[in-house]
């Protein structure tokens, strides 16, 4: 048995050199980007990229946080040329702790509209979605839905579910909602929403569709992609669910919906800057962005550019009218917001 | 008093008085920004947040050691003092639900009582209107408590068959009955186990944070996380880790305090207790709660894991796919022999001593234990960095093109905060061994004038090996299953199975994560079981010497 162990270990370590020298291109441009996302057809469109530019494309995936805190420790030594992560809040943090740099690009500019990119040009909007009310048809009518202010009546009490505050989505809205209400409305809506909840918030955006469909509450506050995800799941009792809400976007006839972005960067450090942009402007551009979003359904912020069946299923709508940048900077005291009011 | 140091330097020291550097200087860096200004954030958590915090923190530890010490124990005791059927599978198979890492364990249960999940789904096809919902303290409690629970059992057994069956006979020849020759005979000799296994329950809690994260349980992990991410505050995380640590130190003080000078150490002399053949109703009921507590505990959840792990096996595994098992294993592999390699070598420096600054010296590197992974990981980034920053001219003279962070990218980092971070484990473990065998061989062995490192090789290793064994079990399992520093520290696009496992689950693909956790479940497994049944072969041996 020792042997066996032993020989166990040096098959390992043999595997362990043999593995550090894959992937490794010593002659060819390269780029590293820093990516939230993991999706099979990311890796097809950098493929592509690589066929017409003859740059590789290096992906070091993980969570948002974790890379910005990656960023900032490595600082100029950093070997990161692009960040992507989602949520326009998470972007000017980075933006705010110095690790991304201003980009002046026209295919940029022209590709992306001007509120789903940084009002400095630090990042750039490439994918948006929207946090839409998901109700269940049997005990709502969309008629009676219009405004994710009117979900703090009275006649709402116990009915609403969302995650908890200390979710970057749910920061991002009422950062927006700062913004569009100013700050009074705004926390009289935390105070309102967190009065009608129908559980102590927890769980993920999923589990809040399948607590509506249980008959816990009526109405979830949601990202759009997660119904998308869901259809597509591989266990068959979430396509069940995502099938039997329905969605509805709130606050048309007013002040739109909330929309937020996963969104691109240059670091501050990066050493091929050039390369850097072209890689942004690409994925911005049209034959790269109908892959890009579906592969989360998610809508193309690049508006020449088709959207998934899914989402022209559900129409267009009409989306906040402010400049996503905002969302950062209300982040904070968004946030300090849903604690006093003991939104949990 | 040149004499006096000179006599004190020897490998123990030594070893002991470099790695206690090494960790201390990276806590320094946190400890001093304890001490710098509270920024508006932390006063907004303290005015806030903060009793919550603490009110759930301490409503968690409390019943989650409260829970898994009577089910350890009540399992160790049964298991060691009775014969049933299905005794010697049971004894091992104790362990296993710490091959189920807690988070895999947390998402498992809330999915499976959810709307869509195959517990919920039953129990409407059965007409029985019960709703539960995992997602609050009381489920959180469910999961620490049934994950944890074989830290108490472990330690418990393995003092429980060590201990001689003549203070229970002779107190039974006193005329003490059952119950009292187990308060007042077995239990205060296992005092030091388990109270080393609750200890480790209590500190594996504090330190999670994807469980507490998930089901929205404000404790201070969570805090940490919270201040650090959502308020963008290092200084008020790092201030609240400071309070966690502080908590840690009562808990620990209060535990030496408690013990004061009674020592516990026993020789294992004489036979062991026999167990005693269960009969009647209990000898069904018995076991039978002991194999329920295993089906909460691993055979539930692992049973809904193969289940998504048949949708999705096609669509996860690929050539990839064996390169997370080596990654998770060459990193479980080093840290754990460099952790118990320090452990044994710090517990040596410090067996019996009445020295301050030995003591202060070990106090401080088991602290890393007592600090969330997250914090450890800051500490261990920045601390290596600087090296790097400081190395450069020297990495330079080798190869004028390098860049600056050459340790910081390799493995070094990783397995340097892993030793970091669970010396503590491997300590206790060792510590609680020493306690039981006591100092008289070593003692002896020196008066025959063999040396430190001979008496260590060749009497102090062969009578611990039992502690040096479950040190290196429950290491390995730790590291293999451990997240925030694997996720923060490892190296550009080193993937294992645990951050596969989180990617997945971050992205609420939980079907998806199926695969890789059973995988890293098996290994576990293939760890508790190889070493628990080597552990055996090597007990037989040492009865047979004896």
């Amino acid at each position: 048995m020792n042997k066996l162990l032993l020989s166990l270990s040096v098959g390992m370590i043999v595997l362990m050199l043999s593995a550090c020298t894959f992937g490794v291109n010593p002659d060819g441009e390269s780029i590293t980007v820093f990516s939230e996302r993991h999706y099979d057809t990311d890796q097809i469109l950098f493929d592509l990229f690589e066929q017409q530019t003859g740059i590789r494309v290096n992906v070091i995936d993980g969570g948002a946080d974790e890379l910005i805190n990656r960023l900032e420790n490595e600082s100029e030594d950093t070997s990161a040329d692009v960040l992507i992560i989602a949520d326009a809040g998470r972007l000017h943090r980075a933006k705010t702790k110095d690790l991304l740099q201003p980009v002046e690009s026209d295919t940029l500019f022209e590709n992306i509209p001007s509120n789903y990119r940084d009002a400095d040009n630090y990042w750039f909007g490439l994918t948006k979605r929207a946090r839409v009310l998901v109700y269940h048809p049997d005990r709502v009518d969309p008629s009676e839905l219009s405004t994710y202010e009117a979900l703090t009546e009275p006649e709402w009490e116990g009915r609403v579910v969302t995650r908890t505050s200390t979710n970057i989505y749910n920061q991002s809205l009422m950062a927006s909602f700062i913004e569009i209400m100013g700050e009074e409305d705004a926390r009289a809506w935390a105070e309102g929403i967190t009065a009608n909840f129908a559980r102590t918030p927890a769980g993920n955006d999923r589990d809040q569709s399948k607590f509506v469909v249980e008959g816990g509450a009526d109405v979830a506050i949601m990202n759009t992609y997660y119904i998308g995800r869901m259809m597509n799941s591989s266990d068959p009792f979430e396509q069940e669910v995502a099938e039997t809400v329905g969605v509805f976007f709130p606050n048309q006839d007013t002040t739109g919906t909330h929309v937020n972005v996963s969104a691109a960067g240059v670091t501050k450090h990066s050493d091929n800057v050039e390369a850097a942009v072209q890689f942004i402007e690409f994925l911005s551009g049209e034959e790269a962005q109908e892959s890009f979003a579906n592969a989360n359904y998610e809508y193309p912020v690049n508006e020449n550019v088709e959207m998934h069946d899914l989402l022209k299923s559900w129409g267009e709508f009409k989306a906040q009218d402010i400049n996503l940048s905002v969302l950062g900077e209300n982040s904070y005291q968004a946030t300090i917001i849903m604690d006093e009011v003991g939104w949990e | 008093m040149l004499s006096r140091i000179k006599r004190n330097i020897n490998v123990f020291s030594v070893i002991s008085v470099i790695a206690a550097l090494l960790i201390v200087i990276p806590m320094l860096n946190i400890l001093l920004e304890v001490l710098s200004p509270p920024s508006a954030a932390w006063v907004h958590i303290r005015e806030n947040l903060l009793n919550a915090y603490i009110r759930n923190t301490l409503l968690l530890i409390g019943f989650v050691a409260v829970f898994s010490a009577l089910l350890g124990l009540f399992s160790a005791y049964v298991v060691s003092r009775f014969e049933f059927r299905g005794r010697n599978l049971l004894s091992w198979m104790l362990i296993l639900p710490l091959a189920m890492p807690s988070y895999i364990a947390a998402y498992i249960y809330a999915d499976m009582f959810s709307y869509t999940g195959t517990i919920a789904r039953f129990m409407r096809s059965a007409n029985i209107p019960l709703r539960v919902n995992m997602m609050n303290l009381s489920g959180a409690i469910f999961i620490f408590t049934m994950t944890l629970f074989p830290y108490v059992y472990m330690m418990s057994r393995s003092a429980l068959s060590s201990q001689s069956a003549s203070f229970s006979e002779n107190a039974r020849l006193l005329g003490a009955n059952r119950f009292r020759v187990l308060s007042r005979v077995v239990l205060p000799l296992l005092r030091p186990a388990l109270v080393a296994g609750t200890l480790l329950v209590v500190l594996e809690t504090l330190n999670d944070y994807g469980v507490v994260a998930y089901y929205n349980v404000r404790v201070f992990s969570f805090a940490i996380f919270n201040a650090w991410f959502s308020l963008g505050d290092t200084t008020a995380a790092i201030r609240l880790s400071g309070v966690l640590m502080l908590i840690v130190f009562a808990i620990i003080f209060i535990e030496r305090a408690i013990r004061g000078k009674r020592q516990y150490s026993m020789h294992v002399k004489g036979k062991p207790v026999e167990p005693k053949k269960l009969r009647g109703i209990s000898a069904f009921i018995v076991p039978a709660t002991l194999w329920l507590i295993m089906a909460l505990a691993f055979f539930i959840p692992l049973a809904q894991l193969f289940y998504y792990a048949s949708l999705t096996f096609s669509d996860v595994i690929n050539a990839n796919f064996i390169f997370l098992i080596i990654n998770s294993l060459t990193l479980a592999i080093t840290a754990t022999a460099i952790t118990v390699f320090v452990a044994l070598m710090l517990a040596n420096y410090n067996r019996g001593t009445k020295n301050r600054f030995k003591k202060g010296l070990l106090k401080v590197t088991n602290l890393g234990y007592a600090i969330p992974g997250a914090v450890i990981a800051i500490a261990v980034m920045l601390f290596v960095h600087g090296i790097d920053r400081t190395l450069y001219p020297v990495y330079r003279l080798f190869n004028p093109d390098t860049g600056r962070l050459v340790i910081s990218s390799t493995l070094i980092m990783l397995t340097f905060a892993f030793v970091l971070r669970f010396m503590a484990i491997g300590y206790n473990s060792i510590e609680a061994s020493y306690d039981k065998v006591g100092e008289k061989f070593t003692e002896a062995s020196y008066s025959l004038r063999a040396g430190k490192l001979r008496t260590l090789l060749t009497v102090d290793v062969p009578m611990i090996k039992h502690g040096l064994i479950s040190a290196a079990i429950i290491v390995f399992i730790d590291v293999i299953k451990e997240l925030p520093l694997t996720l923060i520290l490892r190296p550009t696009n080193y993937n294992t199975l645990a951050s596969e496992v989180f990617r997945y689950a971050r992205e609420e693909m939980l079907q998806e994560s199926a695969v890789p956790a059973l995988v890293l479940i098996g290994v576990a497994t293939f760890a508790i079981y190889y070493l628990t049944h080597y552990n055996k072969k090597g007990v037989a041996a040492n009865v047979r010497e004896n």
